[in-house]
């Protein structure tokens, strides 16, 4: 019978299982896990809570700032929270160890603040932008582009203008 | 007293456990040891998500409809996206295209060898069922490196797809087709020739052309009572105009000639990833910037593992759709049951029902 054959086969190749929780877990690199928040790459743009299928992110937004709230007992860990992120503030990780005991369901959120900082020009408070925001949007870096960060849109628009004039003028 | 006038015994079977863990509802009359008729009732697994879709965002909606089912769980977000992209007019770009191919005929391999694993099962050939799962272990570690995930995919997005196969994924997927492709030879060859399968399944569960017909049925279903219907070659859809898709069909109508189907089409699903791996399209993974979808309706197909798959959608120009509506394959499949299950002795039920590989999370939603 030509089955016997591959039934030796696998009893020499042994068990198929894997060895856990007496051997390390393995998950694949990509694995899509637990979802983790940086706040200093968060830009605001709120894509995550609009996307979330459980709505499991939560932002509040105050005068000082903004809170984001990710309850992972909610999350489905479908990942789409992480794939419109341009800046990367949310990734998925390769954690899966998520068991928990039933008291303390509520205890399982993932929160970061993002602090307002006032514009250098008017003073008005404004959401900092992040490294990673800078990369997308400008190729290098100068000392104009990062004055240009720590501005409010209108200031930065008063100030583009004016740096424009200056460089026309110089010109005739 | 004889055959005819002899009183007829109701026999409930289910909801729980028939052959698959899903819940399903058969009362069967039973005259002695054979079926006389059957009723299938079915709407235990209904979480009402046509309704859950309409009051959901279309971003959300990619993950809600991969999560109507767990063994076509791609096919659905797949033919929701298409219909998406035929409102807002945005086609994805051919590598997306490709990508979702290869998406779609990883789960197709993992989905069919489930099924002829489970009829290994069915019959009490247990060893066999292990091996052939073993072998689909091999699918499902391919889903968790290149997409994180086992089951749920979540290889699309509005316009395009969600996941990238670089050189080094590439190489990875092609290795493991190959091991793939050894195993299930040797799988095909077990099937087409042991005898504890072919007493259990041959001859068993007829679905002749003409009821076939009459039914509707698709996918494997229908491939094994000599339709050659596939949306894939019939009505080619993104990258598969551009692919060879071969149809597999078989005349004997009955267990074994789906299961049989089931196993050609994992080979040749191998050979379409194959294919898109030699010719993979350079170039962006999904339009952009992110389109605006007007106010529309369309229909799309896909062929899913079970068979064709039909979406609705029509929106209204705002966030959420105004009506979302699909027909998937177990529905016309099922109903199939009726006509195979007549006069069938009542121990081969279970092996029955498996073979029409019936989904109900996706029928009853």
């Amino acid at each position: 019978m030509g089955f016997l054959k591959v039934l030796l086969n696998n009893l020499m190749k042994g068990p198929a299982t894997e060895a856990f929780p007496f051997g390390p877990p393995p998950a694949a690199p990509h694995y899509r896990g637990r979802v983790a928040f940086d706040p200093a790459s968060c830009t605001g743009c709120g894509m995550c809570e609009l996307v979330c299928p459980g709505g499991a992110i939560r932002i509040d937004r105050d005068a000082a700032g903004l809170q984001l709230t990710i309850w992972h007992n909610t999350c489905v860990f479908c990942g789409l929270c992480a794939h419109y992120c341009l800046s990367k503030a949310i990734r998925q990780t390769d954690d899966w160890h998520l068991a928990h005991p039933q008291a303390e369901k509520f205890h399982l959120v993932e929160r970061g603040r993002v602090s307002m900082i006032p514009c250098v020009g008017c003073g008005k408070p404004i959401l900092p932008l992040s490294d990673e925001v800078m990369r997308l949007a400008f190729k290098g870096r100068t000392t104009e582009i990062e004055r240009l960060r720590r501005l409010c849109p209108d200031c930065r628009r008063i100030a583009s203008i004016r740096e424009m004039r200056h460089a026309h003028r110089s010109l005739v | 007293m004889t055959a005819t006038d002899r009183p007829l015994t109701t026999l409930p079977l289910g909801p729980l456990h028939v052959a698959l863990e899903e819940p399903m509802y058969f009362r069967i009359q039973v005259d002695g040891e054979t079926v006389a008729g059957v009723e299938v009732t079915a709407g235990h697994a209904h979480r009402g998500i046509e309704y859950l879709a309409t009051k959901r965002n279309l971003h959300q909606n990619l993950v809600l409809t991969e999560r109507v089912c767990s063994l076509c769980s791609n096919s659905h977000p797949l033919t929701y996206c298409m219909a998406l992209e035929r409102i807002a007019g945005a086609p994805p770009p051919p590598r997306a295209e490709a990508l979702r191919a290869v998406a779609d005929e990883i789960k197709r391999i993992a989905s069919h060898l489930f099924n002829v694993a489970i009829l290994a099962h069915l019959v009490g050939f247990e060893s066999l069922f292990m091996h052939v799962m073993q072998t689909r272990e091999i699918m499902q570690d391919v889903k968790e490196t290149i997409f994180g995930n086992r089951m749920d995919l979540g290889a699309n997005c509005i316009g395009g797809v969600r996941f990238d196969l670089d050189a080094e994924g590439a190489a990875y997927l092609g290795v493991q087709l190959d091991r793939v492709a050894v195993d299930v030879a040797q799988i095909r060859e077990l099937y087409a020739s042991d005898r504890s399968i072919g007493s259990r399944t041959r001859g068993i569960g007829i679905l002749p052309y003409g009821d076939a017909v009459a039914l509707g049925v698709v996918g494997p279903v229908a491939r094994a009572s000599g339709i050659p219907f596939d949306v894939r070659a019939k009505a080619p859809y993104g990258a598969y105009s551009r692919l060879e898709v071969p149809v597999v069909s078989r005349e004997e109508c009955d267990v074994w000639a789906r299961a049989m189907v089931r196993l050609d089409e994992v080979r040749v699903s191998i050979d379409i990833l194959r294919q898109c791996l030699a010719r993979l399209p350079q170039g962006s993974l999904a339009v952009s910037p992110l389109p605006l979808v007007p106010a529309g309706e369309a229909v799309t197909r896909s062929e899913a593992p079970r068979g064709e798959l039909i979406y609705y959608l029509r929106t209204d120009g705002s966030e959420r759709p105004e009506r979302l509506k699909w027909r998937v394959p177990s529905y016309m499949n099922w109903a199939a049951l009726e006509v195979m299950l007549k006069g069938a002795a009542v121990a081969d039920i279970p092996m029955i029902v498996n073979s029409v590989d019936p989904c109900l999370s996706c029928t009853e939603r």
